[in-house]
C-alpha cells in the first residue's frame, strides 16, 4: 500500500492523460510529456521502494530526476517562447549555470544529500519563466482563448507548483531535520500533496486542451 | 525570544498557502485581461463591419446620385434635343430645297450634340471609375454638370500635387461632397459655390462655401433629420476625419472636411 499515495496517484493519472491525449500529437515537445511523466512515476515509485524496502536514503534517485526535470521543463518553456523569437543562448546559459550549481552542490554535500539549493534556484527560475510567459501573453496583441489554451494551463500548473513549493524548498533542511520521523503527517507532505494535485490536474487539463486543439 | 519548532512549521505552512494564493490571483488577472482583449477584438471587428457597411452604402449612394443625374439629363437635355430633331424633321418640305438643306444641317447639328451628350452620360455612368481617377477629377467631373445648368457660379481650386487617399476614404469624401452640393442645390438658394481641395499638415482638406441663405448650425444639428449634417459628421469620423460646419443665416455657409492622409 506504500506505493499508493496521493503523489503517485496524481502522477499516474497525469501520465495516463498524457498517454491518451498526446500520443498522436504532431509536436515532439508535447509528445515528450509521455516519457517524462513515465520517468516521474518511476522515480516516485523507485523512491518509495528505496525508502520502504531497501531502507536506504532515496536522495540519489531524486537528484538524478532533477536533471531530467530541469532539462525537460526548461526545454518546454523555450518551446513556448519560440514564437516570440526568444534567443536559444539564454537556454544554453541557464543549462550551464544549472549544471555548475548542481555539480557544485553535489560535491559540497559529498554526494550524500538532496541538492536543495539547486532545486530552490530551479524553482525560482521556473517561476520567472512562468511570469515571463504571462508577460508575453499580455503583450501579445493577438487574442487567444486562454481558457482553452494548453500552454497557458501547463504554465499555470508549473507556476503553482514551483511558486508554492518555494517556502518548503527554502526550509527543506529544517523540515527534514524536525519532520523526518513523522513525514507522512508533516507540513511538507501536505503541501507537496496539494501542489501535486494542483499541478497534475492543470497539466491533465492542458493535455485535454491540446487534444481538442488537434481535433 | 525562542521560536518553537511548531511555530516555525506553522509559519512555513502559512507562507506556502500565501504562495499558493498569489499565482491564483495572477492567473485570474491574466484571464480577465484576456477577456478585455477579446472584447477589444470584437469591438474592432464590429467597427470594421460597420465601416464596410457604411462604405457599401456610400458607394450605392454615389451610384444613385449618378443615376439621378442621368435621369435629369435624359429628360432635360437629350430628350429636348431629340424632340427638337423630330420637330425639325417633321417640318421638312422636300419641295422646298433651300429650306430642307438648312433644316437637315440643323438636324445634323442636333444629332451630333445628342451623341456628345450620350457620350458624356456614358462616362458619368462609370461612377466608380470616376472616383478611381482621383478625387479632384471626380469633383471636377461632377461640377461640369452643375456648371452647365448655368444656375451657379462655380469655382473649383485644388492642389495639383494632392496625395491620393485610399479608395475607401476617397469614395466617402466624394459622397460627402455630393451630399453638400445636393444640400446647396435643394436648400441654400445660392448663386455661387466655391470649392477648395488642398493639403495641409498631412491632411486632405475639402472646403465648400456658398453664398446662400445659410442656417443655424446648432439648431440644424439638434434636429434628428438635420439635413444629413449628422451623417456628414459621422462619416468623416469614420475615416478619422472631422467635419466643421459654419453658417450664419443670410450669409451663406462653409463646410470644411479634414481627412488625414494616413
Amino acid at each position: 500500500m506504500a506505493y499508493l499515495s496521493i503523489n503517485t496517484f496524481t502522477e499516474c493519472v497525469c501520465f495516463l492523460a498524457a498517454f491518451v491525449f498526446l500520443r498522436k500529437d504532431k509536436s515532439l515537445a508535447w509528445k515528450m510529456f509521455i516519457p517524462f511523466l513515465l520517468l516521474t512515476c518511476a522515480t516516485e515509485l523507485g523512491g518509495i521502494y528505496m525508502r520502504h524496502h531497501l531502507r536506504v536514503n532515496n536522495y540519489p534517485i531524486y537528484n538524478i530526476y532533477l536533471l531530467f526535470e530541469c532539462g525537460f521543463t526548461s526545454l518546454f518553456f523555450y518551446y513556448l517562447y519560440r514564437p516570440y523569437h526568444y534567443p536559444v543562448k539564454w537556454l544554453i546559459t541557464w543549462y550551464a549555470a544549472f549544471l555548475a550549481l548542481y555539480l557544485g552542490e553535489l560535491i559540497h554535500t559529498n554526494f550524500s544529500g538532496f541538492v536543495s539549493v539547486t532545486a530552490s534556484v530551479m524553482s525560482v527560475v521556473f517561476v520567472l519563466a512562468s511570469l515571463y510567459y504571462y508577460y508575453l501573453k499580455l503583450k501579445d496583441e493577438r487574442f487567444e482563448p486562454l481558457l482553452y489554451s494548453a500552454s497557458f494551463w501547463w504554465v499555470s500548473g508549473a507556476l503553482f507548483f514551483y511558486f508554492g513549493s518555494t517556502a518548503c524548498n527554502n526550509f527543506l533542511d529544517y523540515l527534514a531535520k524536525y519532520e523526518s520521523i513523522t513525514y507522512n503527517n508533516s507540513i511538507r507532505y501536505i503541501i507537496f500533496n496539494v501542489l501535486d494535485i494542483i499541478m497534475y490536474t492543470f497539466w491533465s487539463y492542458a493535455f485535454i486542451c491540446r487534444y481538442r486543439q488537434r481535433k | 525570544m525562542q521560536i518553537s519548532t511548531k511555530e516555525v512549521i506553522s509559519l512555513i505552512g502559512l507562507t506556502s498557502v500565501i504562495f499558493l494564493i498569489a499565482p491564483l490571483f495572477l492567473i485570474l488577472y491574466v484571464l480577465s485581461y484576456n477577456r478585455r482583449k477579446k472584447q477589444h477584438r470584437d469591438d474592432t471587428i464590429l467597427m470594421q463591419k460597420n465601416f464596410e457597411t457604411e462604405l457599401l452604402k456610400t458607394q450605392m449612394e454615389v451610384q444613385e446620385q449618378t443615376l439621378k443625374t442621368v435621369a435629369y439629363d435624359l429628360h432635360d437635355n437629350i430628350g429636348q434635343l431629340l424632340s427638337l430633331t423630330t420637330i425639325t424633321l417633321s417640318s421638312v418640305d422636300v419641295t422646298d430645297t433651300q429650306n430642307t438643306a438648312e433644316k437637315l444641317a440643323l438636324v445634323e447639328d442636333l444629332t451630333l450634340r445628342s451623341i456628345k451628350e450620350v457620350k458624356a452620360l456614358s462616362r458619368l455612368l462609370h461612377g466608380e471609375e470616376i472616383v478611381s481617377r482621383g478625387l479632384a477629377s471626380a469633383i471636377d467631373f461632377e461640377l461640369e454638370w452643375l456648371r452647365r445648368s448655368d444656375k451657379f457660379e462655380v469655382v473649383f481650386n485644388y492642389d495639383h500635387d494632392l496625395t491620393q487617399l485610399d479608395n475607401a476614404k476617397e469614395t466617402i469624401l466624394f459622397r460627402l461632397f455630393q451630399e453638400i452640393i445636393n444640400n446647396i442645390i435643394q436648400h441654400a438658394r445660392a448663386t455661387a459655390i466655391h470649392i477648395n481641395l488642398n493639403q495641409a499638415n498631412g491632411s486632405c482638406i475639402l472646403e465648400i462655401t456658398d453664398n446662400g441663405t445659410g442656417f443655424n448650425v446648432d439648431e440644424a444639428l439638434s434636429r434628428k433629420s438635420g439635413m444629413g449634417l449628422h451623417n456628414m459628421v459621422k462619416r468623416s469620423a469614420m475615416i478619422n476625419g472631422t467635419a466643421n460646419i459654419r453658417s450664419t443665416p443670410g450669409k451663406g455657409s462653409t463646410i470644411t472636411i479634414q481627412i488625414p492622409n494616413l
